[in-house]
């Protein structure tokens, strides 16, 4: 009973560690510290992010009540999870794997931070540590900045960051950046995440196919990827990169679904000349009743006449 | 006597004759008042379960959002197809020029507006929102079979009353010097609807052609009304409707129940009114012939819509077809065809067969038929939607009509059979002046040959 | 007899030309009338139309905080309540220079059933009245089972709007195939005309029949829901409005849905809020539209059922779970 008690409890540990080998973090996000500290009102707007995305997969923490699925998402209140660092908690919720979706583009760096707050609250043996600065420490006090050009043969978009502190600027360099395109529900991403060179600039191919407004323009958003360290800088603009789209509607055209005004020319005619004729020849009927009639009123007062006569 | 009866080209004592012979029943006695009372009851409870309907909502039938057309619309197809019989009997034939058909004529026309009268309030009682009916003609939509079923049942439903009217004037003018003795208000009624008629050649010149353009005007008309009732069908993409015979296989469906619905009319005034000598086993064994055509064309109909699919047995189409041949239809299915139309046509070839009470009894099965017939063509097709039906409530699955439901259908018979004795009761239902004068030409033909 | 025909002769003329007489007189008052009708009419219909280009422009003074008195126009006041015309017309209109479009990777759904679930939430539907449903699907023994969201097609030749009398139903510039329910006669002609089986009928009394009362009648929520009339999906048009994904997209857990403007070639993932390109994610994936072979042309699109990660014999549902 024992040996196989003990197996069983290896095998677990052995699962887990393969499950554990299977996601592992990047070093340099591992390290990842929330810029705020957990207090109680932010674990209790935890609770409300994590009922609405979470809790359908995982349950509610230490009820080992999540779904049974493969990989098994486990119980946030129990070790399995609770080993994990803060910025592998982060990075988890944010990239998201197999089955579990990634939560980047619907929740913001800090509702996923708040989260994790929400998370550590069933660790009693946890002791948080707050990331000491906002800024990076190259550039503190600096405003960080970003500007986008186009490039003149509109096939490639310039991305440039700068640090302003006083008169001085400074390019910022090393730092991920990524540009989007606004869309109706969301940002979408031109080509993958880029670099900043020693000027501080990217360069963003665009492709020519991309839809734009009936000008040809479309609005693109520039941001760096690691918002914790300079910010919610982002920089919005107009830029004539895209396909002149004159929108149509869909309901322009006569058709038999449309609706009575715009009905084929063919059915209206054919309807209106049908009901035409066959109630025309009726009417016609109806008047001839009225010549019967009209001939017995005669023929009666000349009866009538003849009779006083 | 009036000198208004004077009635040119025709002796004074045959019209006597005729006319005390056909305007006898038209009277108000007590068996008919017996039997109106009880059909007025009637509808009376069943228009009471129709409030019922009104009340709570198309949910006391046992129509859901699986099989959504169930009896009431099955019903409105068959009376659309009865209605259809005047067409054939005072038109087509009537143009052709088969003499046979003048004392059977107007009965025929009786039927159709019945039939087509009642067909309107079918609808209705279909309808989820029956107080938004004037929407049909607000917003109405050019595009929609339904508008065009509409038009053309209200007008099939004008050209029949019509027909049924316009050729009886003389004989209301007629009735009219005749019938002095009846109530007061039936004999004003008479000389309003005589319109003035005073037998003048010159109005019978003229209602002459107005009945022509009737009989012209309503043979598009009829086959207009029950092909847009096909395309009710055949213009959406389920299995077992889309069918692009399904005009014609209408036409000839409604045929049969109208030439039948004919005969049994035929059969009751005929021993009910006394009317053995207008109405003889010679038009019976005529119209049995013509039972007989209709019959075998819309076999060949059958043939090619259940054949065709059968034999290439395309998914939807397999499905359909299989309930009907084999399965959850399968009673229902052999029983009207066999029962209703090969059998039926099989006993018709029988000369001893086209008697007046066998075809009594041929036609009420037929008829019966036609009803069961119309309840497949709606009904099954709905059970095999192209996509599964799951996550929905047990009674969903198959469609039971409910006791509310076939309450308010049975009232729809009652109208008719209200519409049909009124009109009977009060008119007369053979006609007196052009049967007199069928009469006179062929005595005078007999003379001629003497 | 012959002399009879001869005497006959000018009585027959006279009651000739008495008729004729008489029938150019009914002819003359009757197009009299004809012509006051069809004047009436056409005055009618002017002053509707003006009513109605009035009824555009209409502004009303508004007092600011600052004391100064402005106008603006009656449809821009914050809290203004839109009254039945307004809402038909604008559910009626859609919203221009957009073409909605949505696509359902199969190959994510797992029946989880929370998009039914926040579908009926918003439109106020029973357990058993589905906008949107998912499907087992399985064609033979040997080709996969999978599950499938069935929403509206929202198709562009829309069968349901061909065959509708009223023009209840209609189909707007925006793509979404709507329902008008202060319009609908309750015919059922368009259930029987959509091959989907997307539509529902009000049987009975609507579920929140009692509470939605009195509400003012919203098209593009189709709120409150009415005795015998029709219901079926609306793609969430009163969210389209607001720039916000549909109730069944954005409730999704396991990111089956992608919904966005077909003009901007864009589509956001309702779980993820990824927004990828619709032209690359169909190419990628073999989008298809569903039985494209009846000419329909759906607005939605499916991505196969490939790839899954998850193992679909342990999801399925059992025969006795089709019954409610």
């Amino acid at each position: 009973m024992k040996k196989i008690l003990s197996s069983l409890l290896l095998f677990q540990i052995l699962a887990g560690l393969l499950i554990a080998q299977e996601w592992t973090v990047p070093a340099d996000k591992k390290g990842r510290l929330s810029p705020f500290p957990f207090s109680d009102s932010i674990r209790k707007a935890g609770l409300q992010l994590y009922s609405l995305n979470c809790m359908s997969c995982h349950g509610t923490p230490g009820k080992g009540n999540f779904q049974a699925l493969v990989p098994p998402p486990g119980d946030p209140a129990t070790d399995k999870i609770q080993h994990n660092a803060d910025g592998e908690l982060f990075y988890k919720v944010s990239e998201g794997r197999g089955q579990m979706p990634s939560f980047k583009n619907t929740l913001a760096s800090k509702d996923i931070w708040t989260i994790v707050s929400y998370i550590r609250s069933f660790n009693p043996a946890y002791v948080q540590s707050v990331m000491p600065e906002i800024t990076s420490g190259a550039y503190s006090g600096a405003v960080i900045a970003l500007s986008l050009l186009l490039n003149p043969s509109r096939d490639s978009v310039m991305l440039k960051a700068s640090a302003i502190r006083g008169n001085s600027v400074v390019p910022v360099t090393g730092a991920g950046v990524k540009l989007f395109v606004r869309r109706t529900f969301g940002l979408l991403p031109l080509d993958e995440e880029k670099t900043t060179n020693d000027q501080g600039m990217a360069f963003f191919p665009v492709p020519s196919d991309l839809p734009g407004d009936t000008a040809g323009k479309i609005q693109v958003s520039a941001r760096f990827t690691d918002e914790d360290q300079f910010g919610p800088v982002s920089k919005d603009t107009l830029l004539q990169v895209g396909l002149k789209i004159e929108p149509v509607s869909l309901v322009k055209d006569r058709a038999m679904w449309n609706v009575v005004r715009k009905a084929p020319w063919w059915i209206i005619l054919t309807y209106s000349l049908g009901v035409l004729v066959v109630w025309g020849f009726i009417l016609l009927v109806l008047l001839k009743l009225r010549d019967i009639y009209i001939i017995g009123e005669h023929i009666d007062s000349v009866g009538a006449k003849k009779n006083e006569s | 006597m009036n000198s208004q009866d004077q009635i040119p080209g025709l002796e004074q004592e045959k019209i006597d004759s005729l006319s005390a012979d056909i305007l006898r029943p038209v009277r108000i006695n007590k068996s008919f008042l017996l039997w109106i009372t009880f059909l007025f009851l009637a509808l009376i409870i069943c228009l009471y379960v129709y409030s019922i309907q009104l009340r709570k909502g198309l949910g006391v039938t046992g129509l859901r959002d699986i099989t959504s057309w169930g009896m009431y619309i099955a019903n409105f197809v068959f009376f659309v197809a009865s209605s259809l019989v005047g067409m054939l009997i005072s038109c087509v034939l009537g143009l052709i020029g088969f003499r046979w058909v003048t004392p059977i004529a107007r009965i025929a026309e009786i039927v159709a507006v019945a039939f087509a009268a009642v067909a309107g309030l079918v609808i209705i009682s279909d309808m989820g929102r029956p107080d938004r009916l004037p929407y049909v003609f607000l917003y109405g939509r050019v595009q929609s079979p339904i508008l065009w079923d509409v038009t053309v049942v209200t007008t099939y439903f004008v050209l029949s009353l019509l027909l049924w009217f316009l050729p009886m004037i003389p004989d209301i003018a007629v009735a009219r010097t005749r019938l002095q003795n009846r109530p007061s208000l039936l004999v004003k009624v008479y000389g309003i609807l005589s319109f003035k008629w005073v037998h003048h050649p010159e109005q019978y010149k003229i209602l002459n052609q107005a009945v022509k353009i009737l009989i012209i005007l309503i043979i598009p008309t009829a086959l207009a009304i029950h092909t847009v009732t096909s395309w009710l069908f055949a213009v959406t993409p389920r299995a077992g409707w889309d069918s692009t015979i399904f005009g014609p296989y209408f036409v000839s469906g409604a045929f049969v129940s109208g030439t039948s619905a004919l005969l049994i009319a035929m059969y009751f005034f005929r021993t009910n009114f006394r009317l053995q000598s207008y109405i003889t086993d010679y038009h019976f064994e005529r119209v049995a012939r013509l039972l007989f055509l209709v019959s075998v064309v819309y076999l060949y109909f059958n043939l090619n819509e259940f054949l065709v699919p059968a034999y290439k047995m395309k998914k939807f189409d397999a499905f359909h077809i299989h309930e009907l041949f084999a399965g959850h239809y399968a009673f229902a299915f052999w029983l009207v065809q066999l029962g209703g139309l090969v059998i039926p046509i099989f006993l018709l070839i029988f000369r001893f067969m086209r008697k007046p009470l066998p075809l009594l009894v041929i036609s009420i099965f037929m008829f019966t038929a036609s009803w069961l017939k119309r309840y497949l063509i709606v009904v099954p097709p709905q059970g095999h939607p192209y996509l599964p039906v799951q996550y929905v409530p047990q009674e969903w699955m198959v469609y039971k009509p409910t006791l509310i439901e076939s309450t308010i259908t049975l009232a729809t018979f009652i109208l008719v059979l209200i519409i049909i004795t009124l009109l009977s009761k009060f008119f007369p239902v053979v006609p007196i002046v052009e049967t007199a004068r069928e009469e006179s030409d062929q005595e005078a033909k007999s003379h001629e040959k003497h | 007899m012959g002399e009879k025909k001869k005497n006959k002769k000018p009585e027959e003329t006279e009651i000739q030309s008495i008729v004729e007489s008489s029938r150019r007189e009914f002819l003359k008052n009757a197009s009299i009338t004809g012509a006051a009708v069809v004047t009436g009419a056409a005055a009618v219909i002017a002053g509707f139309r003006h009513e109605r280009a009035k009824k555009k422009g209409e502004y009303v003074k508004v007092l600011t905080t600052d004391n100064k008195l402005v106008k603006v126009p009656v449809e821009e006041v914050e809290g203004y309540q839109m009254g039945l015309k307004e809402l038909q017309e604008r559910g009626r209109v859609g919203i221009k220079g957009k073409r909605w479009i949505w696509v359902i990777d199969l190959s994510k759904c797992r029946n989880a059933r929370k998009c039914i679930e926040a579908c009926q939430s918003a439109h106020h539907l029973r357990p058993y009245e589905y906008h949107i449903n998912t499907l087992v699907m399985q064609e033979s023994v040997n080709t996969p089972a999978y599950f499938m969201p069935k929403p509206c097609q929202h198709c562009d030749n829309p069968p349901c709007v061909s065959v509708c009398p009223v023009d209840a139903t209609f189909k707007r510039q925006d793509g979404p195939v709507l329902i008008d329910n202060e319009r609908c006669i309750g015919c059922r002609f368009c259930m029987a005309a959509c091959p989907y089986s997307a539509r529902i009928f009000h049987w009975q009394d609507p579920k929140d029949a009692e509470t939605d009362k009195g509400k003012e009648y919203n098209v593009e929520l189709n709120i409150p829901q009415r005795k015998g009339t029709i219901s079926k999906c609306l793609m969430s048009c009163d969210r389209l409005r607001e720039n916000k994904l549909p109730y069944c997209v954005s409730s999704c857990p396991n990111g089956v849905y992608y919904f966005g403007d077909e003009n901007e070639d864009a589509v956001t993932n309702g779980t993820t809020k990824e927004t990828v390109r619709l032209s690359e994610l169909l190419e990628k994936n073999g989008g298809y539209r569903l039985m494209a072979e009846l000419g329909t042309k759906p607005r939605i699109y499916y991505l196969p059922p490939k790839n899954r990660i998850f193992d679909f014999e342990k999801d399925r549902p059992e025969e006795k779970d089709f019954i409610i």
